[in-house]
């Protein structure tokens, strides 16, 4: 009885009101909860295919087979494999850095033209006429015995051409 | 029926508000092709099929085999587009009619929600066709998304569910196109219409002569009148012209002139002439900041300065312009050229 008196008096907010403030309390980390999990399970959704993807390995032919200082179009990898005087191998993305146009190698002006924005490239993927913000994306090369493997699962964002992004076979060097 | 119809509208209105040219009809067109939308793209959902190759030749499928196939995509089609255009009109003729201040301040924003919607829509459903145009549309449009600082490039991935348009990308614009953005546009659209009665209305100009007309049948009669003009419109313009289908999308050959969906090709133009920062961030916010804040300064005073419309005159028309540009004046390459 003395507890029902103190809630009716206006000194004490009562259990009721404190009560119904949880409740709503409540309902507000359920809403959040809510959607925290509705975004999570979007973007979860959304990662599947980029982040845990295995490696697709792309065989680009024997390495006797390219000749240094030419261009050969990957059908399988959508790629280009460009090998350098020295002997070096790149693989270069078609992708084109500024809005991601397919770009096709001329070879009568031995450059890489995008149809949509007229950037040009050279044959390291190096920009050598804007709006391109910077190089062809690359992909990782390995070599197995004389096959060459380019994994066009992860390319590489690069600003600029330098020697070190170069893959040598071990047999040649 | 009439009970429905006196939920949304009140019994008598002004005979002001009656005027045609005091709306241009627009907000009424707009739900209207909003309405069609609905209807249209139900039916093309039925035959649709949403997975790279199956998307394109089930649209083959719809225009050569179904009954007025054709024709349902080219009204949804070209509904589509109309509806951007009268959205912005329709925006244009809200600000110069100053109906953007208290109490209609809640219906502006649930209108600038709606215009980000239809935007939406559009352009998850410029993808589904899933033919060249389509695929290197959205490439470029999905490209520009990642010269944003930050956000940028994770939300790029998002969109496309990987690092370029694949048949997650269409799954997921396809589910938007479908299921998210009706869902969201009825919720918003409700909203709108329940903002307008409970503001009272239509703002008139003057509220000396109060003369008051019953809704059944002057309002009625009118409305139904012109929603049968421009169902006309729309019904004889996509029998006259065709939807595009291009080729099926070829992720390794780029077409001679790709270009982002018309309604973004002024973010495209600007970014020939300036740098991505500016063009595809600074700008675009700076222009949305504005249509919010817009409702704030002239709470009391009820009229707006002549500098604001100033600024709205000049963004509108820079974007009417750079789209001009973009849509008829740029060749292959986006080189410039004369259409003519």
């Amino acid at each position: 009885m003395i507890i029902e008196k103190k809630a009716r008096s206006p000194r004490y907010p009562g259990r009721r009101s404190f009560l119904s403030k949880i409740w709503i309390g409540l309902g507000f980390v359920a809403l959040a909860e809510l959607i925290f999990g509705g975004i999570s399970f979007f973007v979860s959704s959304r990662k599947q295919d980029t982040e845990n993807s295995p490696p697709l390995i792309v065989n680009a032919g024997s390495i006797t087979s390219i000749l240094p200082g030419t261009m050969t179009f990957i059908h399988a990898g959508n790629c280009y494999l460009s090998r350098l005087k020295d002997g070096g191998f790149l693989a270069i993305s078609r992708k084109c850095t500024h809005l991601g146009c397919a770009v096709p190698w001329v070879a009568e002006r031995n450059q890489f033209e995008c149809p949509c924005h007229a950037s040009i490239f050279d044959n390291t993927g190096n920009v050598i006429k804007s709006p391109a913000p910077r190089a062809l994306d690359l992909y990782p090369i390995s070599f197995e015995h004389d096959m060459i493997r380019i994994d066009i699962s992860k390319p590489i964002k690069r600003a600029g051409f330098a020697p070190e992004q170069l893959a040598y076979s071990q047999e040649l060097s | 029926m009439s009970n429905f119809f006196f939920h949304l509208r009140p019994r008598k209105v002004p005979a002001q508000a009656l005027r045609f040219t005091l709306t241009y009809g627009l907000g009424g067109a707009a739900a209207l092709m909003i309405f069609l939308q609905f209807l249209t793209g139900l039916l093309l959902n039925f035959a649709y099929e949403p997975v790279p190759v199956h998307s394109y030749l089930s649209v083959q499928h719809i225009q050569s085999e179904l009954f007025f196939g054709q024709l349902i995509r080219n009204l949804h089609h070209w509904t589509g587009h109309f509806l951007v255009v009268v959205v912005c009109l329709h925006l244009l003729r809200v600000f110069f009619s100053g109906a953007y201040f208290k109490p209609r301040r809640r219906t502006w924003y649930s209108g600038l929600l709606l215009l980000l919607l239809v935007l939406l829509a559009n352009f998850t459903g410029y993808l589904l066709p899933w033919d060249q145009l389509a695929f290197w549309a959205v490439t470029i449009a999905s490209s520009m998304l990642a010269y944003i600082p930050v956000l940028g490039i994770p939300l790029q991935e998002l969109t496309l569910g990987g690092t370029e348009v694949s048949g997650a990308t269409l799954h997921l614009f396809h589910s938007f196109h479908t299921v998210l953005l009706p869902f969201v546009f009825f919720v918003s659209l409700s909203y709108h219409f329940w903002r307008i009665r409970k503001s009272g209305g239509l703002k008139i100009e003057s509220q000396d002569t109060q003369e008051m007309l019953p809704v059944v049948p002057e309002l009625l009669v009118r409305e139904l009148s012109f929603a049968a003009v421009v169902t006309c419109f729309l019904l004889f313009f996509a029998m006259f012209f065709d939807a595009p289908l291009t080729a099926m999308a070829n992720p390794s050959l780029t077409p001679e002139t790709v270009k982002a969906p018309w309604y973004f090709l002024w973010l495209q133009e600007l970014l020939q002439h300036m740098p991505p920062l500016l063009a595809l961030c600074v700008l675009p916010l700076s222009f949305t900041l504005f249509l919010l804040l817009l409702p704030f300064p002239g709470q009391k005073k009820e009229k707006m300065p002549r500098l604001v419309q100033l600024i709205l005159i000049c963004f509108f028309l820079a974007i009417v312009a750079l789209t001009i540009t973009g849509v008829w004046f740029r060749g292959a390459g986006m080189k410039f050229i004369l259409p003519w």
